[in-house]
């Protein structure tokens, strides 16, 4: 068997080199100054300090975070019933459904973000219908709603596959089975299917979460060049500004925060599930 | 069980369905609009496809999404494939090891990743084109088919190879007679995810890439900023070839299932999605790669790295260049000399730059550049004499002119009150009457000139207090007028009229002017800036050769002419400008056009490394404070 295992050696070598390494440079650059290189530096938490105790950095990390749980909310209660109509169809229709939903994730997320441009302009369809609810002048494109409904396009399927995939592994006897003793079908939604969807739920939140954090194209593609999000200050650090000690000091920041509340989630779910891992992609 | 109607699932349903294909339905229908606008349906046309295929930079993009995804998914699939069988055997404290580090593009946000392979490449001074991005793509792809695989090996019996050995077989034969076989549809599926992500990824090819390889999400990203049909154009194709396969995918199966038993359906079902796509992908890459051509020109078979500003080049001349000389010419564009200069410094090679005046001087001041050789250059008495020997680069050592003009205002004459424009000069953008009704123009240098000369000061000034004042200046605009802050999107954006005041580049005004007769140009009569992009060649250049050649190529009148009357900023050419400013010419009677020369308050910008840095980070802290405005 040992020669199976060898089989291992070039990845792991590889894996240490193209992920491991890169971490590794990301914090280091976060704690070195700027101009050093990896074989003379002098080490400085400043762009730690910069960062925590400035009002305007701070400001962009609570929006990003805020944003991506409003958008988050969204995706679930938007998403769930969705998922839970689709698994309650009958095959054929699933599965056309399953693939209506999957057919926009293969067309390139940027596209679809920059159609959005075209709807929400001035004169565009979404803006020119909406005109007659909203106050004259409303500005659609350029706005946080935008960049709301931007991530919501783009990270709501994901959020409909995970939890129309776990419904799915349900097994329907245990539906039945509530009801034979009894129970009503809000009690057996609320006793049996909700907690049985709850993988599928948080890798959903996952799913949409993290992703709508760190985004960056959407913001600047519908929010315009003036709304900053986490994302964008990174991209703005290392693309024009060229202070990348300070640009791996926030992305350092961004990871961690993200490590920490993806840990929280699984422990939360761990405990209800008694421990079962599952992932999906 | 009840088998209700649920009207809310399914309406709800529907609505979202809806949702997710209206843009993209929109995107269809408007590939066809025979106009420019996003908005307003004019006619049937084709256009724009013809636009996609005839420009280089989309199908060239193409090519490397699809080329890039194929090469990425075939190997990290059995890079995948063996790593997972070899971890599967390997003991447990390595394996849980490997899993953590396989999380990490997963786990990680994506531009995280992002910036830790920019970071490494950089480091380790691995030049940023092709083959980084395919290094990168193969690294954050491996980990999804490991995912994929590795649970079907983990339902294999672990002594099935084992077995295999025991009657003869050699632990090959074992692995791909055996093993293999069993986890075929763990593999497929890995390599359709990674086939996925490959092909729709933005964020990671954004700061791996460079040397002008692009994909096609960083050609969308870069060219959104106008509006451009032909990006509709290229992804409805998208859309059509996706759907295609995807529906073959969907109907052979069904088909099939007629004449097969169901265990083998499913193996079929994996197996043709991914043969399928890979095929027409394959198809594609072929397709795309199949146009060049050959002859015996002077540069042929060589390369011209040209790295400028975005919308910068004539309709002809680069592919006339190339027609004349056989060389072939890779564009890059930039947005801002600070996103040029980060670049350059890092080492990446160019054989020309186009950079402003303030910007030359910084590259020279640096060391980032190298003299031309004057006697191959041979266009330089065609230029005006405005544009020559300035104090950036006097005697015209290092750089020669390419496009030059002012800095002022686009104004909508029947919003803006012309005795407001006169009297507030640049103040006006602190005048509440208009508020929420104004563009800023993203760039550090031309926001602070814009301040300092409404307060009166020098653009130039190394006086920090009123650096300090400019800044000042800057933050109650942000936050008492609701500006929107933009580069290129302010060109489309005047020409339909959609706020009352911008500030703007001439030449910029001079194409919105052509396009909207409502619209005017203003320069403040407390001075502006005058500024000249010129042609310079990088020390590191491969090519100084062809890049004189080209410099040549682009001062003499039919270059030069096709650059300026279709970018619209004025030719530093002086028999171009005379044209197409003159009687008949394509710009007659715009005022953008024609530079101020006789205002002495009139400004050409100097580099000061203080004052640079300390404005870079104050410009940054000004739109950190718009974003915060609300």
């Amino acid at each position: 068997m040992k020669k199976f295992s060898q089989l291992a050696i070039p990845y792991i070598v590889w894996a240490v080199i193209m992920l491991v390494l890169p971490m590794a440079l990301i914090a280091f650059y976060s704690i070195t100054e700027p101009g050093n290189s990896i074989f003379s530096f002098s080490v400085t938490l400043d762009h730690y300090v910069t960062f925590f105790t400035d009002g305007d950095f701070l400001r962009i990390l609570w929006r990003s975070l805020w944003i991506a749980v409003k958008t988050t909310v969204i995706c679930l209660l938007l998403g769930y019933p969705v998922a839970y109509f689709i698994s309650r169809c009958g095959e054929r229709l699933q599965n056309r459904l399953i693939l209506c939903i999957t057919i926009p994730m293969w067309i390139n997320m940027l596209v679809r973000t920059y159609a959005w441009i075209g709807l929400l302009t001035e004169g565009g369809l979404i803006q020119r219908i909406l005109s007659f609810f909203l106050p004259d002048g409303t500005q659609l494109l350029y706005t946080e709603s935008a960049v709301l409904l931007g991530m919501v396009y783009n990270f709501l399927p994901f959020m409909i596959l995970q939890i129309n995939t776990s419904l799915c592994k349900m097994d329907g006897a245990l539906l039945e089975a509530g009801a034979d003793l009894g129970a009503d079908p809000v009690q057996t939604f609320a006793r049996v299917t909700l907690p049985l969807s709850l993988p599928g739920v948080v890798n959903g939140i996952t799913l949409v979460f993290l992703p709508a954090v760190s985004s960056f194209f959407i913001p600047k593609l519908l929010g315009g060049g003036q709304y900053f999000l986490i994302g964008n200050l990174i991209e703005n650090q290392f693309i024009t500004v060229g202070e990348w000690n300070f640009g791996s000091a926030i992305s350092m920041v961004m990871a961690l925060i993200m490590m920490l509340l993806m840990a929280v989630v699984r422990r939360l779910e761990n405990r209800n599930r008694g421990g079962q891992d599952e992932r999906n992609f | 069980m009840k088998k209700g109607k649920r009207p809310i699932g399914k309406i709800l349903t529907a609505l979202i369905v809806a949702f997710f294909y209206l843009p993209i339905l929109y995107m269809i229908i408007f590939s066809f609009n025979d106009g420019r606008s996003l908005t307003s349906f004019t006619g049937f046309s084709l256009r724009w496809y013809k636009r996609m295929l005839e420009s280089r930079t989309m199908m060239e993009a193409l090519y490397t999404t699809f080329s890039v995804a194929l090469i990425a998914t075939f190997i990290s699939t059995v890079v995948g494939t063996i790593s997972a069988i070899g971890l599967s055997k390997s003991r447990k404290a390595i394996r849980n090891l490997m899993e953590q580090v396989d999380n990490l593009p997963m786990m990680n946000p994506e531009i995280v990743t992002a910036i830790g392979f920019m970071l490494l490449f950089i480091t380790f001074r691995v030049d940023k084109g092709y083959l980084t991005m395919l290094l990168a793509h193969i690294a954050f792809c491996i980990p999804y088919v490991i995912l994929s695989v590795m649970p079907k090996i983990r339902s294999l019996d672990p002594n099935i190879a084992d077995a295999a050995m025991d009657l003869g077989a050699t632990p090959w034969q074992a692995m791909t007679k055996v093993i293999i076989p069993q986890i075929t549809p763990g593999i497929l599926a890995g390599a359709l995810i990674a086939f996925t992500m490959s092909v729709d990824d933005f964020i990671i090819s954004y700061f791996a890439a460079g040397g002008g390889v692009k994909n096609l999400s960083m050609v969308v990203y870069t060219m959104s900023k106008r509006v451009n049909p032909s990006i509709n154009a290229a992804s409805t194709l998208m859309v059509a070839i996706i759907t295609i396969v995807l529906i073959l995918v969907n109907v052979i199966p069904i088909a099939a299932a007629k004449r097969r038993t169901s265990y083998e359906i499913k193996k079929k079902k994996a197996l043709i999605p991914a043969v399928a796509a890979l095929a027409a992908a394959a198809a594609l890459v072929v397709f795309l790669h199949a146009g060049s051509g050959a002859g015996g020109r002077p540069f042929e078979g060589q390369t011209l790295h040209f790295y400028t500003w975005g919308e910068y080049t004539g309709e002809n001349i680069i592919n006339d260049f190339e027609e004349e000389t056989g060389a072939k010419v890779v564009l890059e564009t930039f947005d801002s000399n600070e996103q040029m200069y980060i670049k350059v410094a890092n080492g990446e090679s160019y054989d020309i730059l186009v950079p402003s005046d303030y910007m030359i001087q910084r590259l020279i001041q640096e060391g980032y550049l190298q003299k031309l050789d004057p006697s191959k250059i041979t266009g330089l008495e065609n230029l005006v004499d405005s544009v020559k020997n300035l104090p950036y680069d006097p005697g015209n050592e290092y750089s020669v002119p390419y496009f030059w003009g002012t800095v002022g205002i686009v104004y909508d004459k029947t919003k803006v009150d012309m005795e407001d424009l006169e009297r507030e000069g640049f103040n006006i953008f602190l005048d509440e009457k208009y508020r929420g009704d104004i563009y800023l123009y993203d760039s550090e240098r031309d926001s602070f000139m814009m301040a300092l000369k409404a307060l009166g000061y020098s653009m130039n000034t190394e006086d920090m207090d009123e650096i300090q004042a400019a800044y000042e200046w800057l933050i109650q605009c942000v936050q008492t007028m609701d500006p929107e802050i933009v580069t290129d999107e302010i060109i489309d954006n005047m020409a339909q009229g959609r706020k009352a005041l911008g500030l703007i580049y001439s030449g910029d005004a001079t194409y919105v002017m052509s396009e909207n007769e409502d619209m005017g140009f203003y320069l403040p009569e407390t001075g502006t800036n005058i500024w000249s992009d010129a042609m310079v060649i990088p020390a590191n250049a491969e090519n100084p050769e062809l890049a004189h050649a080209f410099i040549n190529y682009a001062c003499e009148y039919e270059g030069a002419y096709d650059n300026s009357s279709f970018v619209g900023y004025t030719s530093a050419n002086e028999e171009v400008m005379e044209v197409l400013s003159g009687e008949g010419g394509d710009f007659e009677g715009i005022n953008a056009y024609l530079p101020r020369t006789d205002n002495d308050m009139d400004e050409v910008f100097e580099y000061n490394e203080n004052t640079r840095k300390e404005i870079s980070n104050l410009w940054s802290r000004v739109k950190i404070a718009a974003s915060n405005a609300d």
